[in-house]
């Protein structure tokens, strides 16, 4: 760990951050498993070192913030980057995140006469169909989350709140789906993804 | 139609029509001096890509309507300006140059010279094609 990261605390929490982008103590003490009181400590140790960025009870990323977790990526992750069992899963993985991206634009629209428009959700069969392919394409991730999870246990956070996520569409919650305000599927599956690529220290493709 | 400056993929039809100056955020602190600046309604945001990450408070502070220079609807950018119903044009390029992306093979002089022609100008985006999202020079 570098002096502006000295713990495996801090990483966890700086990386919520960024991942969340905007993010009060709580969501960050949620998504990390690290301790509120510990969280927030450590929010304002960053702050004081230019990490994040306080806009009241939030922690934004700053410019230095993404560079810090990859210095500290590069060494916490080492052996995780060379795993085979890791990388076979994350080929894969490049293409179920394509279709997640489909079918949650599928989740958000239909087509009518060739043209896309808004899912006003009156349709139960073709939401149950569409909650059913996102659901498969989740729990495709388990051999990835506990590959990753061996080098590293907070990936098993991942499927805990995937799991959580989905519970919540069961129970007739549609905008845990794919709502940004919310702890959705989506929300959860785009975190995890950032997060891998840092971990990979790999960068985004278009 | 006024003067249309750029096209791209339309993320979603919509009547809405924000109009304001348009605004290059290349970085994290681009987006923090902008919600400090308490101006953000006053701004069309303009990135660089469908992935850029660092828009998301913005959107989710009531960002009026965003221009990217790549990526698709389907990308992640595309599904949250979906879900925060905020107008978006996807893949711009500038109807006056021949310039266009191409995955992989663009270099920076396309999004340099994007930016350069579309920073500071007033405009609005016309949504209301299923296709086809327009920046039109406002008057």
């Amino acid at each position: 760990m570098t002096t502006t990261l000295p713990t495996p605390g801090h990483y966890d929490v700086l990386n919520a951050v960024v991942l969340k982008q905007m993010a009060a103590g709580a969501a960050v003490s949620e998504a990390t498993g690290v301790g509120l009181d510990d969280v927030d400590a450590i929010l304002a140790e960053l702050a004081g070192a230019g990490l994040v960025f306080m806009a009241g009870d939030s922690a934004l990323p700053t410019d230095g913030s993404a560079p810090a977790l990859a210095e500290v990526a590069a060494e916490r992750y080492a052996e995780l980057r060379t795993d085979p069992a890791v990388l076979a899963e994350v080929d894969r993985f490049e293409e179920t995140n394509t279709q997640l991206l489909t079918t949650m634009t599928r989740w958000q629209t239909v087509e009518v006469g060739g043209r896309q428009v808004p899912n006003d959700h009156t349709d139960p069969a073709y939401d149950e169909k569409v909650v059913a392919r996102i659901d498969r394409l989740v729990q495709g991730l388990g051999p990835l989350l506990d590959a990753l999870a061996a080098h590293d246990p907070r990936f098993a956070l991942y499927r805990q709140r995937f799991d959580a996520a989905l519970e919540a569409v069961d129970s007739g919650r549609g905008e845990f789906v794919s709502s940004p305000t919310h702890d959705s599927v989506h929300t959860v599956w785009f975190e995890f993804h950032e997060d891998l690529l840092r971990a990979l220290g790999r960068a985004r493709t278009e | 139609m006024g003067d249309v400056l750029a096209e791209g993929y339309n993320v979603f039809n919509t009547n809405k029509s924000p109009e304001g100056v348009i605004k290059y955020l290349g970085a994290p602190q681009d987006v923090i001096g902008l919600i400090q600046s308490g101006k953000l309604g006053e701004h069309i945001l303009l990135v660089r890509g469908g992935t850029t990450t660092f828009l998301a408070p913005a959107l989710s502070m009531g960002a009026i309507g965003v221009i990217t220079m790549s990526g698709a609807p389907e990308s992640h950018l595309g599904i949250l300006s979906r879900e925060f119903q905020t107008p978006c044009v996807m893949t711009a390029y500038l109807t006056s140059s021949d310039s266009r992306y191409v995955v992989g093979e663009t270099d920076d002089s396309h999004f340099e010279e994007i930016a350069r022609e579309l920073d500071g100008k007033r405009v609005r985006l016309d949504c209301t094609d299923h296709e086809v999202g327009r920046v039109v020079l406002a008057d």
